[in-house]
């Protein structure tokens, strides 16, 4: 048994060095004491293995659930605008709109994709990347090209949606049902 | 190990921020962090600010995850975003203004008497724990940004009000420490911070923008409370340097109470349409308020915004309703408001509520800032009628956003001075994270070297003694207060106190009464007062120390004399000392419910 022990010893020191340190710590000690039972620490913090969870949600859920909880923009998206005057739609869609567009700016902080003024004239390289660049009009030959800008397009700087944590029972519910007591 | 960083932390009554820069850099290089939270059920997202609200979770809730952070899993309460909505829809199991529950002397800050008034089967905390937890939240903030360097061995600037009294910054400390802040964590007054944070945005230029004599007042309305404070440059070795000259009182105003005027106004109005809110519209029209005050108050305001309350339900466009705010009446309700002109000689109306009074949170019954504000100022002139004059105003917190109360404030100066208006410092503040970041600012200067805000104590303080006498039945023995404590005593001082000895019974805890003035400058280390006006001086957590029996006491009564002193760390300390044997016992506050 010890032949066996001291093999696997070997083999743990050699390639997993936290290991290496404890085994280094315990030879190092003049004498080993009689193995005291482990003093238990009733505070002791545990250690949590992160493991990594399966998205549970998807981020697209996630930026649905977060409108509607700023702006309540899926009520508004939803809602059948027959029986309403354009003045009432308008009223309601302002408050909407302006929550909706704080989300946004937190959440992906919109800029546009081209830093040039809407009209003027933007060169477009040999090559372009056709995710950037959207040709319309006469377009001939491989580039580069010149034309007038459009559209500066939008990019996200960023992208910061919010983390899920709940079930998976209730990972597709956009907005919980309220009841009041 | 030694600190690589310095934490600023602004504990705010409603919003809470944390601000860092490497200690190591050569210039400082303050940055906010952002804040993980949950902002609604199972959903975590990272803002700029901390809520500064506890959510008391339903038992069965902590086992779904939904209330899941990313360093802790069920969890039976939550911090931040998600307990701010909470505090409006379910408010009997919301804690808010923990803070300020913290410096209010008539309850048991170490009890479990929060949420107020929440009916029986509720969680009940206490106002330190609440504390405790906020930083917790923002200490697990950093240790998942920063794994290698815990925040208990960097150093931590954690900011109180300036009007926070000694028993206040003691609970604020315990409840720093219990967190995992580190023993050498430094408390700094807000609207000091509010001052480093320009420092820090000017570095050394600032002493073209300030010059000698020059009295600068800082502004703090947050969203709960208002603070103010005096900030004198003098001059040292031909330096100028700046000197903390007076602070204010805790004033429970600010703007939420300006955000719910005006929603006051604009239900008055729904209501003259006939339309009636519900508690959740009203909430919700609370926060249209506060859009409605920045957009109507705002440099080129325009003349009019339209408030709108959104359907319940998901008939959301039938039953939204719509009211336009004229810019006119809301120039009256909050500049008119909240900022009357008044003259230096006024005083916040105090109107005495008869009967039974509810002993919760002290708000104020003026809501005049302005007229808070010359009492202030009336208060600390160098003489009677001669109130102080600032030439520079630094502002600070959220409200100011709208131009038109600053604008307002500076005008009512000006008025007061009769002369030139005082100037608002150069360059444009953060109004929202300016404390955090002269936190984490501070730590820096203070480690690397740079220009310090000198004050001291900002209050003188007293231990009332009963004089000794022929007892009259009935009526309590004559009352003297001793001065333990001048005002501006500084970082590291210490003062035996020169006094008649007194005799503490061994075994038993001794009691004393304990007054602070922020006003009373002339008193010196001993002075005794036999009388004084309840305004200059207030009487805070009483004082106690119990004297062990043990061998080198062996009389049943010990002399004992005062020794006061603060703390590198600008804690405020009182001790016993005995006169024969020289052992001393620290007075600790009391900061339970008197029976």
């Amino acid at each position: 048994m010890r032949l066996l022990l001291a093999f696997r010893a070997f083999w743990v020191v050699l390639f997993q060095g936290a290991v290496a340190g404890r085994v280094k710590a315990v030879l190092d000690q003049p004498a080993l004491p009689a193995p005291a039972p482990e003093p238990v620490k009733a505070s002791a913090p545990t250690v949590r293995i992160e493991k990594p969870k399966p998205p549970v949600r998807s981020d697209a859920i996630t930026l649905l659930a977060t409108l509607q909880r700023e702006a309540r923009f899926v009520d508004l998206a939803q809602e059948s605008l027959d029986a309403y005057t354009d003045a009432q739609v308008g009223a309601a869609a302002r408050d909407v709109l302006r929550d909706c567009r704080k989300v946004l700016e937190r959440l992906f902080a919109l800029q546009p994709a081209l830093s040039q003024d809407e009209g003027s004239a933007v060169d477009v390289p040999a090559g372009f990347d056709a995710a950037r660049f959207r040709l319309t009009g006469k377009v001939a030959g491989e580039g580069p090209f010149r034309g007038r800008l459009v559209h500066p397009g939008w990019e996200a700087a960023k992208c910061e949606l919010p983390a899920w944590s709940g079930s998976e029972a209730s990972a597709r519910v956009v907005a919980p049902a309220e009841v009041e007591l | 190990m030694t600190a690589r960083y310095v934490i600023g932390i602004d504990l705010g009554t409603t919003n809470s921020v944390i601000a860092y820069t490497p200690l190591d850099a050569e210039e400082a290089a303050v940055q906010i962090l952002p804040i993980p939270q949950l902002v609604a059920a199972g959903t975590v997202e990272s803002l700029g600010s901390l809520a500064s609200f506890l959510y008391l979770a339903r038992e069965h809730e902590s086992g779904q995850g939904t209330l899941n952070v990313p360093w802790a899993d069920g969890r039976d309460f939550a911090v931040g975003e998600l307990a701010r909505r909470q505090s409006a829809e379910v408010p009997e199991r919301t804690v808010g203004a923990a803070k300020s529950w913290l410096c209010h002397g008539r309850v048991d800050r170490r009890g479990e008497i929060l949420p107020w008034n929440a009916p029986a089967g509720v969680p009940k905390i206490s106002p330190v724990t609440a504390t405790r937890r906020y930083l917790e939240h923002l200490i697990a903030t950093w240790e998942q940004a920063f794994p290698d360097a815990p925040a208990a061995d960097q150093l931590v600037v954690l900011t109180v009000p300036a009007s926070f009294d000694a028993a206040a910054r003691d609970l604020t400390r315990e409840a720093a420490l219990a967190a995992g802040l580190p023993g050498n964590l430094l408390l700094l007054e807000e609207p000091q911070a509010a001052v480093y944070a320009w420092l820090d945005s000017l570095g050394n230029r600032w002493r073209r923008s300030l010059k000698l004599n020059d009295m600068l007042l800082v502004c703090d309305v947050g969203g709960g409370t208002s603070d103010f404070t005096l900030v004198q440059v003098a001059e040292e070795h031909g330096e100028l340097i700046l000197q903390r000259e007076a602070v204010g009182n805790h004033l429970l105003v600010g703007g939420d109470n300006m955000d719910l005027a005006l929603a006051y106004q604009a239900a008055e109005t729904f209501g003259h349409k006939g339309v009636k809110l519900d508690p959740w519209q009203s909430v919700s029209l609370w926060h249209a308020c506060r859009t409605a005050k920045e957009t109507l108050l705002a440099a080129d305001g325009p003349n009019a915004h339209t408030i709108s309350v959104l359907g319940r339900g998901t008939k959301l466009i039938g039953g939204t309703v719509s009211i336009e705010m004229k810019r006119k009446q809301a120039l009256e309700v909050l500049v008119d408001g909240f900022f009357p002109r008044c003259g230096i000689g006024d005083r916040p109306v105090r109107r005495r509520a008869s009967g039974f009074q509810d002993i919760g949170l002290p708000f104020e019954q003026d809501t005049a800032v302005t007229r808070h504000l010359a009492a202030f100022l009336s208060d600390h002139g160098a003489k009677e009628g001669a109130a102080v004059q600032p030439t520079h105003v630094l502002l600070n917190g959220g409200v100011f956003k709208s131009k038109a109360l600053a604008d307002r404030l500076i005008d009512v100066l000006g008025q007061w001075a009769g002369g030139p208006k005082p100037q608002f410092l150069e360059g444009k503040p953060d109004l929202d994270n300016a404390v955090a970041r002269g936190a984490a600012y501070y730590g820096w200067a203070k480690t690397r070297g740079g220009v310090r805000i000198r004050g001291g104590t900002a209050r003188s303080y007293y231990v009332g003694i009963e004089t000794a006498g022929l007892a009259i039945p009935g009526a309590p023995r004559p009352l003297r207060a001793l001065c333990v404590a001048p005002l501006g005593m500084e970082e590291g001082d210490q003062a035996d106190v020169p006094s008649q000895e007194i005799g503490l019974v061994v075994g038993e805890p001794a009691h004393f009464r304990f007054f602070s003035s922020p006003l009373r400058k002339q008193d010196k280390v001993g002075d005794v007062l036999s009388s004084w006006s309840e305004e200059e001086l207030a009487e805070t957590d009483s004082l106690e120390a119990t004297l062990d029996a043990d061998e080198v006491i062996e009389e049943p009564y010990v002399p004992v004399k005062f020794q006061s002193r603060v703390t590198e760390l600008g804690m405020f300390e009182l001790w016993c000392v005995c006169t024969k044997s020289k052992k001393k016992w620290k007075l600790e506050f009391s900061v339970r419910e008197e029976d």
